[in-house]
């Protein structure tokens, strides 16, 4: 991964890299090589699991030039679903796919990755399915007692939104105050609102990185309320978002066969 | 600071019966920013809208609310009584306080509280309101219509007649529809294609209206006024301009036993054909799927025969593109004719026919000549049974609604067998007889009284066949339900007229809406009959729901009617009640991120991209941009806009917030 980085950054193929380091305390942390030098840095194994797609749209970023990306399956169809939104063009970047058996294969195009993702099937982790079957088995007063538990934790870091890939808007409903959609302060209506807001605007589109989640310092899991959001759609339209550019986006477009049981 | 001038109507008693008015006023004069509140009788009469306009220009009022009917009604009467005093129009704002207050209430404080409330909601909303202009679109005054049928026919005469360019586009390779296959018509038996065969000829005729039969209409975009429509004019395999029309080709076709549509199956016609004598245009059409040359690669009779040379076996589908203001629809509708109605032996049985082959039947052009014989044996029928209702009314078959001719021309039918063959019994099964129109229900009296059809309300339970006849088994509800069985020669079935093939498809085309039953869906029941929910496409006859005739050439006419008003000027107005994305100084220029997901949910396709670009041209953001002239107002992008960056003027977010914050905080 080394050599192909530097090698990229060599011919000028790419401006800059970006791809894991090693952090503090034994952690990794995303780093941006702008040179070979930098590139030696660059480190890649199973603790690199943040989804780097999320910087892709940044101008701090982009900025440097085209860019460069080590990614695992989510950045791929972090890379895909911000291309059918119109954030990247064809030719915007090249991914440094690095699958399982620690394989990595470049791709230089959308419809490279779009092939390489259409043999994979998405899954979502096995302890995430646990608690998606956990949740559907509750009750409505139940789940919204378990919901109102966690939010009662959260303090309005903005975390989630700073670590999705899909969250690229440059102003977030919460930062609209004219009118105040949604209260500013961290209480429990104010954080309902907040993390239901989110999840209603990630329907159809989540990816299910899970990366929301990860993010969030107090550990609420507020990445199963897209998650879930997205078993939904595949199952109503038969739509998984992030695989092909073709998708569109389940819940912008009818379609003739579209299911309406859903309706009163 | 806002100055906000309140007026409630007491509408005579509508409102001031159940709501204390007075009240609302002076409570309205104490809230923050209204500096006047008045009540009066009638406040859209001329002194009322003049105090409207005192107001305005004495206490120079920067906002109105009008507390009195629905917007609906009167709305534009104040905001014109508000320009004339030199106030923006759209700086008035309606209170609803009749249909939703005091029409629905009890007299009681409650009741005024609620009109207070809704006074105090519109006082908030238009505090925020900001002078906005009417759009100004240009017109393209040709219109197309779609479907040549009666209602196509009137349509497109009466557009052209007042000076407008008309496009008639039929699907069959000859104008007419359904009409030019009926014998005579209710309620005054003259005959069908005597009457319309002129009209087809004017149509033909007419220096304003292009016709295109053996046409379809593939795709529309474009909006009121500015529609671009592509028509593909299928191969005919015949060239119109050297075609005389003199027939020789069908002659000799050696492709000769195709059942004939025109004919509903009830006589054969040949590859090459006219559907009937007096189609029009009168130039044949090649049907490829049974010619022998396009089958089997040999032939060419007719090719050989043709004394002008027309026929062209390598025309090839031709698309033309149009540029029109309005879309007529007038498409038309069909009968149940499959395998429907399996108990009555439909498909099965040779002499259990439909109402449209019994037209066919009746018809001096038709295949025995005018004379009713069974399609089975070629025997003239002794006794017919005609079932009415047959799978309408039906909630079992799925079609629930009335299909409304059956009746009437049923009626028709024992009438004009009885008249033809004077021994014959004609027995007519019904659920109820619906003839409400003009000399309609003397029509089936007559059929009863004078021309003894003998009527039995009941429904048939089954047919079969026995010795060469066909046992009908029905009950007689008005004598108790006694079982009643009829051996008849011939059964016709008026099955239930239903949409026609491809009109969901047409409709999603066109963006139009459509009933659970596939029928096009006007915008209004009562006050927009012939209009759709997009503005510039208009409906005439059945394509909208069964109809008549004269109710289809009334509709026809009125859809003509809608299309010529559009037409009067060069350009429309259009409430500026659409949704714009916002926009900014740079380096932000708009908060939209140009994700395009709003271009999808359009339901108007009103939505396209914009790109910013900086001095050297270089794209700097791509955003969304909304067409002002197409959009519709809708907010459905509105709501789908996850930055909030798009709003939809007249009723902005922080508007209808405000509106609802005043409710909440009460």
């Amino acid at each position: 991964m080394i050599e192909t980085a530097k090698k990229l950054l060599k011919n000028g193929d790419v401006n800059i890299v970006i791809g894991y380091s090693e952090g503090s305390q034994g952690r990794v942390r995303p780093f941006f090589a702008r040179n070979e030098e930098e590139a030696e840095n660059l480190v890649y194994d199973n603790r690199c699991t943040q989804n780097l797609a999320m910087y892709v749209s940044k101008k701090e970023i982009s900025k440097y030039g085209k860019p460069a990306i080590v990614a695992n399956i989510h950045t791929l169809r972090g890379i895909i679903r911000l291309a059918v939104e119109n954030q990247i063009k064809d030719g915007d970047l090249i991914a440094l796919h690095i699958n399982d058996k620690d394989e990595m294969t470049v791709c230089s195009t959308l419809e490279e990755i779009e092939t390489h993702l259409a043999t994979v099937t998405p899954q979502i982790s096995d302890e995430d399915k646990v608690m998606i079957e956990k949740l559907d088995a509750m009750s409505l007063t139940e789940r919204r007692n378990f919901w109102e538990k966690e939010m009662e934790n959260c303090i309005k870091c903005y975390a989630c939104r700073q670590a999705c890939p899909l969250c690229y808007c440059t102003q977030c409903t919460v930062e609209v105050n004219q009118p105040q959609w949604i209260p500013v302060e961290a209480s429990i209506d104010g954080n309902l609102e907040w993390h239901i807001m989110r999840a209603m605007h990630l329907s159809g589109r989540c990816i299910s990185c899970g990366q929301c989640g990860d993010a969030c310092p107090v550990g609420i899991p507020i990445h199963l309320l897209p998650m879930k959001l997205s078993q939904e759609v595949k199952n109503i339209y038969g739509s998984i978002s992030g695989m092909n550019r073709s998708e569109g986006c389940a819940m912008a477009t009818y379609q003739p066969g579209d299911k309406e049981n859903f309706i009163g | 600071m806002a100055r906000i001038g309140v007026f409630v109507c007491h509408c005579g008693e509508n409102i001031s019966a159940t709501v204390d008015c007075e009240n609302v006023s002076e409570r309205a004069a104490k809230l923050p920013g209204v500096v006047y509140s008045t009540d009066y009788k009638y406040m859209c009469s001329d002194p009322g809208q003049s105090k409207i306009k005192e107001a305005i220009i004495e206490h120079k009022l920067t906002g109105v609310v009008v507390s009195a009917c629905s917007p609906r009604m009167h709305e534009p009467t104040f905001r014109k009584a508000c320009a004339e005093a030199g106030l923006n129009p759209y700086l008035c704002e309606m209170a609803n306080i009749r249909e939703q207050c005091s029409w629905v209430h009890e007299k009681s404080e409650t009741t005024t509280n609620k009109a207070f409330d809704l006074v105090r909601m519109l006082v908030e909303k238009v505090k925020n309101n900001h002078p906005l202009e009417s759009i100004k679109v240009p017109v393209n005054k040709t219109a197309v219509v779609v479907g040549g049928g009666v209602a196509g026919i009137q349509t497109s005469l009466d557009i052209a007649n007042a000076g407008h360019k008309v496009i008639l586009v039929e699907r069959e390779p000859s104008i007419g529809g359904h009409m030019s296959q009926l014998s005579e018509t209710f309620p005054t038996l003259d005959c069908s294609q005597c009457i319309l065969t002129p009209r087809m000829v004017e149509v033909a005729q007419h220096p304003n209206i292009t016709l295109y039969t053996y046409s379809e209409l593939e795709h529309t975009d474009g909006f009121i006024g500015n529609f671009n429509v592509r028509i593909r004019r299928k191969a005919r395999s015949i060239n119109e301009k050297l075609c005389t029309g003199c027939g020789l080709c069908c002659t000799k076709c050696p492709a000769k036993k195709i059942e004939s549509e025109f004919e509903q199956g009830l006589a054969y016609r040949t590859a090459i054909y006219v559907p009937f004598p007096q189609a029009v245009p009168n130039k044949p059409v090649i049907d490829r799927v049974n010619c022998r040359y396009f089958q089997t690669g040999k032939c060419k009779v007719c090719q050989k025969l043709c004394p002008t040379g027309a026929v062209d076996f390598e025309q090839k589908d031709e698309i033309i593109e149009v540029k029109a203001g309005a879309i007529v629809l007038a498409t038309g509708f069909e009968v149940k004719n499959t395998d429907f109605f399996p108990e009555y032996g439909f498909g099965k049985y040779k002499d259990v026919i439909n109402g449209l082959q019994f037209e066919r039947l009746a018809s001096a052009s038709g295949p025995t000549q005018g004379e009713i014989r069974r399609p089975s044996d070629g025997k003239i029928p002794e006794k017919i049974v005609f079932v009415a209702c047959a799978g309408s009314r039906d909630v079992a078959k799925g079609i629930p609604y009335c299909s409304k001719i059956c009746c009437m021309y049923t009626a028709k039918h024992a009438m004009l067998y009885k008249h033809k063959v004077h021994e014959g019994t004609p027995y007519v099964f019904y659920m109820d007889i619906r003839a409400a129109g003009k000399n309609y229900d003397e029509f089936t009296r007559r059929a009863i009284e004078e021309d003894g059809a003998k009527y039995i309300r009941g429904r048939v339970a089954n047919i079969y066949e026995k010795n060469g006849k066909l046992i009908v088994k029905g009950a007689d509800t008005l004598m108790n339900g006694r079982p009643v069985e009829i051996d008849a020669d011939m059964v016709v079935l008026a099955t239930a007229a239903v949409s026609c093939e491809g009109s969901e498809s047409l409709a999603q085309k066109l963006h139009v809406s459509y009933d659970s039953y596939k029928f096009f869906a006007e915008a209004h029941p009562k006050l927009k009959p012939v209009e759709t929910n997009t503005a510039g496409i208009y409906l005439a006859g059945a394509c909208q729901a069964p109809k008549d005739i004269p109710e289809s050439v009334a509709a026809a006419s009125g859809a003509a009617a809608k299309v010529i008003c559009l037409f009067a000027g060069s350009e429309l107005t259009r409430e500026p009640i659409v949704a714009k994305v916002n926009r900014m100084p740079p380096p932000i220029f708009s908060t939209c991120m140009g994700c395009g997901m709003c271009k999808e949910v359009c339901p108007y396709q009103a939505i396209d991209k914009e790109e910013i670009k900086n001095r050297n041209g270089e794209t700097i953001k791509t955003i969304a941009k909304i067409n002002p002239g197409l959009c519709q107002g809708c907010g459905i992008c509105v709501s789908f806009c996850k930055s909030k960056s798009i709003d939809l003027e007249g009723y902005s977010n922080k508007q209808v917030y405000e509106e609802v914050l005043a409710l909440l905080n009460s």
